[in-house]
């Protein structure tokens, strides 16, 4: 490098080169070998013994069945959960009560707990042997029956949206409100035209997440269901049943849709951060309008 | 009488930000509500509007005599601009206008043609016709603040209620829309009452201005009744720089240091302790004493920067440092150094009893 170079280098406050490419390789490395190959392994498993194949597993009664449920079962809780997940930020964000805190840590309960647990309370409860179990199986079945791998679903996808909401109604206060409220909106107008616009984004992110979750929850769902084929198996529970019953290709067949969700999940997920933060982001640019000074009415 | 207060306490928790406040307000009038932070201005405002409800015992809110005190504030047809404008954010200038007018239940909406006349009106009010796709986040600070009053005023209140109108501002710009506010309210004559902390900023715009204290109205008056008369020490201060002399007052007289000053209105009070308080453009400096009306001062600091010298002096008796403020002109005259020793003569003393706390 000669002097002049040297002076025309961009001064470079970070590390030298070979470390930045040292980083950026284990980073890419570590990608490829734990998340790239597997998924690419999953359609490649999936389709080893050809599209014939493939596609009658998914035509299979018994899959077709567990795609109905899962769908059902996303279908029941997410709408739920988006109701809950709204009032529950609302509340938190808008007013000031007592308990507020105990809320807020109850709502991340499903996170901190494991899944299997979440479908134990629920046997616990509405089981044969459980509280109200006697009851409940005189009138209506619970356990291993589709109404308990719902509950167990919404519990475990419950802190998704609200947890997204939050921050973000926080963020926006309150005063938004009360200018529509003093401006002479109903509550409900106050919320349909000021509180939902300006959550939307946060709302459709939270959906994706708890969607997703939903569609793939395994722990909570397998203690509950039974695994009855036809009747309470979900997809990721077929897999499994596939899986032991020495149908590899089935079960990787049938793992590809999930995938193939996680994979839409992923797209959604991204675009709709990138139109998030495009709004949020809108450059300030003030307009010189008033040349004429502004106390000339 | 187009807005009155009654009785009205508010607590939070164990805060009284309201004590029992009560405040009339004229129809047309423009009345600035003036405190330091704290002082419950922003609970009496939101109050008025019907954010906030008052503790419950007897207290009133009345519009042209009406009592709202109960009706919710979506009822209450008052206009209220936000410290922080609170605009909404996903609608336009024109939406953000429109919006008192499209949320009316349909029997008392204005058809859509009417609600575009009655925004282009606002909008060329304001001064802001040609940005009124634009969004809030594509606005300056004192064009937001603009549409924030256009949208109050659009659904035509009985009372417009403003919430730091400038305080989010840069002084040029609060300046203009200050002066842009009394210009408006001399033309559409509607009851309005702006909260403040600014002396300066009330003073200038208000046909009243109330004082707050810890929830309590501490004085309300013309400007210059407020200027010229403060009722307690703390409106005294609040209003401008001051200098406080620690002296005694005995039968008329006031005895600060070896002067003595004939003070009629303390006649027959004996020997009690008072503070003096002085404004530092009453104190005027001499090269002479002028006998027991002066006393001696050395000069420590003079500022001669802007249009006024301010400088700054010590009592020779020990009596603590004041400031003075003079005009350049006469400034220039006198050719005062720092270290000089000179006399000063107080004007316009106002005198409190020693148990005043600012």
């Amino acid at each position: 490098m000669t002097a002049a170079e040297k002076i025309n280098a961009p001064h470079r406050m970070s590390e030298p080169p070979f470390v930045r490419r040292l980083l950026i390789g284990i980073s890419l490395a570590f990608m490829a070998l734990f998340l790239v190959v597997p998924l690419a392994s999953v359609f490649a498993e999936a389709l080893k013994q050809g599209f014939g194949f493939y596609f009658q597993t998914l035509r299979d009664p018994m899959t077709v069945s567990a795609i109905k449920l899962t769908l059902i079962v996303a279908g029941i809780s997410v709408p739920l959960n988006c109701i809950f997940g709204v009032a529950a930020a609302w509340a938190i964000a808008k007013f000031d009560f007592r308990g507020k805190n105990i809320l807020l840590t109850l709502i991340d309960l499903p996170f901190s707990i494991s899944p299997v647990i979440s479908g134990m309370i629920y046997v616990l409860i509405f089981g044969a042997q459980g509280w109200f179990g006697s009851w409940f199986s005189d009138n209506m079945k619970i356990i291993f029956a589709v109404p308990g791998i719902v509950l167990a679903t919404i519990f475990v996808t419950f802190p998704f949206v609200a947890r997204e909401l939050i921050p973000l109604m926080q963020a926006q206060g309150r005063t938004e409100e009360e200018a529509a409220r003093v401006l002479g909106a109903s509550g409900w107008q106050t919320f349909w035209r000021v509180t939902i616009p300006n959550i939307k984004w946060g709302l459709i992110y939270g959906v994706i997440l708890c969607n997703a979750r939903a569609m793939g929850e395994f722990g909570a769902v397998s203690v509950v269901s039974g695994h009855i084929q036809g009747q309470t198996n979900t997809i990721p529970l077929h897999v499994q049943i596939l899986y032991e019953s020495n149908n590899s290709t089935g079960a990787f067949a049938v793992a590809s849709l999930l995938t193939f969700l996680a994979l839409v999940t992923l797209a959604l997920k991204t675009w709709v951060e990138y139109r998030n933060n495009e709004l949020r982001g809108t450059a300030f640019t003030p307009v010189p309008v008033a040349k004429k000074p502004v106390n000339n009415l | 009488m187009s807005v009155e207060v009654r009785n009205v306490t508010k607590t939070f928790g164990s805060f009284t930000a309201l004590n029992s406040v009560n405040l009339k307000i004229e129809s047309g009038e423009l009345v600035a509500l003036l405190g330091p932070s704290g002082s419950g201005k922003t609970t009496l405002l939101r109050t008025i509007a019907g954010l906030e409800f008052p503790d419950p015992g007897g207290a009133q809110v009345l519009f042209y005599g009406e009592d709202v005190t109960q009706i919710p504030a979506s009822e209450r047809k008052a206009g209220f601009a936000f410290q922080h404008y609170a605009l909404f954010r996903h609608m336009s200038v024109f939406e953000n206008i429109a919006f008192g007018l499209r949320v009316r239940p349909k029997t008392t909406r204005p058809p859509e043609a009417k609600i575009r006349v009655r925004v282009g009106e606002l909008l060329k009010l304001i001064q802001l016709e040609p940005l009124a796709k634009r969004y809030p986040s594509q606005l300056s600070g004192g064009q937001r603040q603009r549409v924030a009053l256009a949208r109050a005023l659009a659904v035509e209140p009985k009372v417009l209620l403003l919430d730091e109108p400038f305080g989010a501002l840069d002084a040029k710009v609060r300046k203009d829309l200050r002066r842009w506010l009394r210009k408006l309210h001399d033309e559409i004559h509607i009851t309005t009452l702006f909260v403040t902390h600014d002396q300066e900023e009330a003073l200038e715009v208000a046909d009243r201005v109330a004082i707050l204290r810890d929830g309590k109205i501490e004085q309300i008056g013309t400007p210059e009744e407020i200027y010229d008369h403060p009722a307690s020490p703390f409106v005294y201060d609040f209003l401008g720089n001051v200098n406080l002399f620690s002296g005694r007052v005995h039968d008329g007289k006031v005895v600060i240091g070896e002067s003595h000053f004939a003070m009629p209105e303390t006649a027959g009070e004996t020997d009690s302790d008072a503070v003096a308080f002085v404004r530092p453009h009453d104190i005027r400096i001499t090269r002479e004493s002028g006998g027991q009306k002066t006393f001696p001062a050395r000069v420590v600091r003079c500022n001669a920067a802007g249009p006024m010298a301010n400088l700054e002096l010590e009592r020779l008796d020990g009596g603590g440092p004041f400031t003075v403020q003079l005009a350049k002109e006469e400034f220039q005259q006198l050719q005062l150094k720092a270290g000089e020793e000179i006399f000063v003569e107080l004007k316009n003393v106002k005198i409190f009893p020693d148990d005043f706390s600012i």
